[in-house]
């Protein structure tokens, strides 16, 4: 091997390449992988506590009304303000 | 000469006979208080609706006449030209109602009792809405207790503070209290003859003829009458707050062994 060999085997090593961006994010994801803790599942509790509490309140605050009465209801009313024997 | 005594004439009989109508049936419906004819009746209500609109009893169903109001709300027309009720003279009188739409009302007064001996009302467009006839009278009329108890004085002032916003239609006052059964209350208007029940209830009612409602608040507001819808529907659409605390002092006490 020359030395004009060796020169231009230096040159390349010192220019980077996209495969050497490659692995260092191959070596980087890794080395990340094994050095953060193990994922948490997030809770599933709190939504759900939050949406059972709002329906609860919205039941309580539109209170489902009481079917409307017949009307019967206001004749009956009416009829016990029009005097005796009507 | 002759438009001369014709109205000469007119003075003499028919305008006195008017100008007097209203007291002379104010004299009929006091008289009643304490007199009655009986007999066999025919009655007919054709609303508030009912299954069997006609029966027969053997006294005219009460009306709560108010003659004061009567007077201030409705112009009375006597004709003494009714052909006779049951056999007996009558003078008949026609009640018009001054403002507003309400019923109208025609009453038979015996001429030598000075009772009623038929009455029936009529609703705005002429249609018969309840009429009570006595068809055979007994020879002697019955001493009896009739009557309805005075307005409460400042429940006029309670009900609006109870139902800010309400507009009573033209005539109609509050002149009785009740509490309902399965809560709220029921408040009778009257304008001397015809009745309207106003009611606070925690449940709504379906609209009908004669019955309009409103939900105010958490709670639902009734008016049911012989009146158009349009006219309940006005009584009712300017509410802002429906509230039964301003009555309680009207209402009997719940323990109360009336």
């Amino acid at each position: 091997m020359t030395d004009d060999d060796l020169d231009f085997l230096f040159a390349q090593a010192r220019v980077q390449t996209p495969a050497d961006a490659g692995a260092a994010e191959r070596f980087l994801a890794r080395h990340r992988a094994t050095l953060a803790p193990p994922p948490r599942r997030a809770p599933l509790w709190p939504p759900l506590l939050a949406a059972a509490a709002a329906v609860l309140a919205g039941v309580l605050v539109w209170r489902p009304a009481a079917p409307a009465l017949p009307a019967s209801a206001a004749y009956d009313v009416y009829q016990g303000t029009l005097g005796e024997g009507w | 000469m002759r438009p001369a005594l014709a109205l000469a004439l007119a003075l003499a009989l028919g305008v006195p006979a008017q100008a007097a109508a209203p007291e002379d049936l104010t004299a009929a419906l006091r008289q009643a208080r304490t007199l009655a004819a009986r007999g066999e009746a025919e009655v007919r209500v054709y609303f508030p609706p009912r299954a069997v609109p006609t029966r027969t009893a053997a006294r005219l169903p009460a009306v709560p006449f108010r003659p004061a109001l009567l007077a201030r709300n409705f112009t009375v027309t006597r004709r003494d030209d009714a052909p006779p009720v049951a056999g007996r003279e009558v003078i008949r009188y026609d009640l018009t109602p001054k403002a507003g739409e309400a019923a109208h009302w025609t009453l038979w007064i015996d001429r030598a009792w000075n009772v009623p001996l038929a009455y029936e009302e009529r609703f705005p467009n002429g249609a018969l809405a309840r009429r009570a006839a006595l068809t055979q009278v007994q020879p002697q009329p019955l001493r009896v207790q009739a009557g309805v108890p005075p307005i409460p004085a400042g429940l006029r002032g309670a009900v609006l503070a109870a139902l800010p916003g309400l507009r009573f239609p033209p005539g109609f006052v509050p002149v009785a209290l009740q509490a309902r059964a399965g809560g709220g209350v029921t408040v009778s208007l009257s304008d001397g003859v015809n009745v309207l029940a106003l009611v606070i209830a925690p449940r709504n009612v379906r609209p009908a003829l004669g019955v309009a409602s409103r939900r105010v608040g958490g709670r639902f507001v009734w008016l049911v009458g012989n009146l158009p819808g349009e006219a309940l529907r006005a009584a009712l659409s300017g509410l802002r707050a429906a509230d039964e605390a301003p009555l309680g002092t009207f209402l009997p006490a719940p323990d109360s062994k009336r």
